[in-house]
């Protein structure tokens, strides 16, 4: 079974990942956790696809007004929580999944209010490439 | 050479062994599948009972024999007259002079213009470089499952071609040398520029990447850019274990502790270069070298030949213009000439594919610090971070222009 595994962050927990506010030892012990968060999961055969995003500050949203394409950039409220990164995981079970989400649950540095989301990914055939 | 590691020696003879087979037989898909599974079985076997007296005939007969496995099993789905069955065993067909030649096809093959990278990427390192789907997976972070799809379909893209198994031309060879250097660069600088996530599958690359182009450099010994692209790659390499400081961070080129640097490979990639640059005409790969060989070599970023930097950029915006080249040539005509100099040339610089790069501003701020303006310098550094996506890009520029004094907002 395939799952999406959402991590999530605000654009102050950007600026402090970016900034002196957060010692480089603090950014290097998330660094390293999520290395080897993934790294296992990688060996394990489970991993499919990873990435971090960006600041949300950089995000576009599109919409259509009228039929007329409407760009607004950094859309976010300063304090909304927006989803940082994903792991999308080929694993045996909702309830390993559930473990992996618990995992990162206790990665160090701020762990969003929204927590870790897992979501299942439709169909059976999803392609990484 | 000498005396490798048994993994060692498999990788180096796997390209031979597929070059053998696909000669013989003509299915470099199904010959390529083959090899795979005869270097797994050869993994396996040597290291558990040592390496058999003729490694290379081993593998050769290992791999034939899964070759006639897969064609048998293809022959049975299609219901069709067994005749690979029926083909006979090889056994010495193979001579040796023909190995390097192969090597070559092969890379020509995997880098061939009608795949994509990635695929040229995938297919060169399991082909030519012998490592296991796994091995590839794991470097790019995709499953297995998804790497052996995009390996078969990059065959199966080879196979529909109908490209032959032979020598490009005289008149292709030169495009098709070039497609096979940028897929050897593609593959150092994903290695090299990883910063974050497992480092060290990331590091592998980079050191493949400089087996592969060292094998490259020993098949075209006569090829300038070659040992351009080789002698890049190890003057880039020697500065790894100075580019990042204890915690991760970046550490700009004129800050590194250059105690730190390899001094083995920057003896080799000078050695490689020197000899190179006055054979003949003069490419991008060793223009770069060059640029690099004179970093390098200096005891300190003051003591730097910016001049000689300065007259490299410009024949190398000549010969592979590109806006980054554009970048560099004008810090380092600020390195020259002063600061002024160089904020003149980027002001000129409206390439829009550079507006929204943080190195244009990056670049900017450094040379507005140097020209003594702080304010605008900083808010140079503060633009560059917002643009910038890798997290320890954005922590330098933010640091710098913390460091430019206090924030106003």
């Amino acid at each position: 079974m395939k799952y999406m595994i959402l991590v999530y962050g605000s654009q102050p927990d950007y600026d402090s990942m970016a900034g002196p506010a957060t010692s480089a030892e603090e950014l290097n012990a998330i660094g390293e956790f999520l290395a080897e968060f993934t790294g296992e999961l990688a060996a394990s055969g489970e991993l499919l696809d990873t990435q971090g995003l960006a600041t949300p500050v950089l995000a576009r949203r599109v919409r259509l007004r009228d039929g007329v394409p409407v760009v607004t950039d950094g859309p976010f409220a300063e304090t909304e929580e927006v989803i940082a990164g994903y792991w999308i995981v080929d694993c045996v079970s909702f309830d390993r999944a559930t473990e992996l989400a618990v995992r990162l649950n206790k990665a160090p540095g701020r762990i969003a209010d929204a927590g870790v989301v897992i979501r299942p990914v439709m169909g059976a055939d999803y392609d990484t490439d | 050479m000498g005396n490798d590691s048994f993994e060692d020696l498999v990788r180096r003879l796997a390209p031979q062994v597929l070059g053998a087979l696909v000669r013989r037989y003509g299915r470099f898909d199904a010959a390529e599948d083959a090899v795979q599974e005869a270097l797994l079985v050869a993994m396996r076997q040597w290291r558990e009972h040592g390496v058999p007296e003729h490694p290379h005939a081993w593998l050769l007969r290992v791999a034939s024999r899964k070759l006639i496995d897969l064609l048998r099993a293809e022959q049975a789905r299609r219901r069709r007259e067994d005749v690979a069955a029926s083909r006979e065993l090889p056994s010495e067909w193979n001579s040796p002079s023909d190995d390097a030649d192969d090597t070559l096809i092969l890379l020509t093959l995997c880098c061939h213009p009608s795949l994509t990278p990635s695929s040229q990427i995938a297919l060169t390192l399991r082909a030519v470089g012998g490592l296991t789907t796994a091995e590839i997976a794991r470097s790019f972070l995709t499953s297995e499952a998804s790497m052996v799809r995009r390996i078969s379909r990059a065959k199966r893209t080879i196979e529909d071609s109908g490209v032959p198994f032979r020598m490009p031309s005289e008149t292709e060879r030169p495009q098709r040398i070039d497609a096979v250097l940028r897929v050897l660069y593609l593959i150092f600088t994903e290695g090299y520029s990883a910063t974050s996530g497992p480092q060290l599958h990331r590091a592998c690359l980079a050191e493949e990447a400089i087996r592969l182009a060292e094998i490259t450099a020993v098949l075209l010994p006569e090829d300038g850019e070659v040992a351009g692209l080789l002698a890049l790659m190890l003057l880039t390499d020697a500065r790894a274990p100075a580019r990042l400081n204890e915690h991760g961070e970046l550490v700009p080129l004129h800050e590194q502790d250059r105690r730190l640097w390899k001094a083995e490979s920057i003896r080799r990639g000078v050695d490689l270069i020197t000899r190179a640059l006055p054979r003949g005409e003069v490419g991008q790969y060793q223009l770069q070298a060059a640029i690099a060989a004179i970093h390098d070599e200096a005891p300190s970023s003051e003591a730097t030949d910016w001049r000689q930097i300065v007259a490299l950029y410009r024949l190398l915006r000549k010969v592979s213009p590109s806006p980054v080249v554009e970048l560099n040539h004008a810090v380092a005509v600020a390195m020259a000439d002063g600061p002024t100099a160089g904020l003149a040339l980027l002001d000129a610089l409206d390439d829009p594919r550079l507006a929204r790069d943080r190195r244009l501003h990056a670049a900017r701020a450094h040379l507005l610090e140097l020209a003594g303006e702080p304010d605008t310098a900083r808010a140079a550094y503060l633009r560059a971070a917002e643009l910038a996506t890798n997290i320890h890009h954005v922590r330098y520029l933010n640091a710098r222009a913390h460091s430019l004094g206090k924030d106003t907002t």
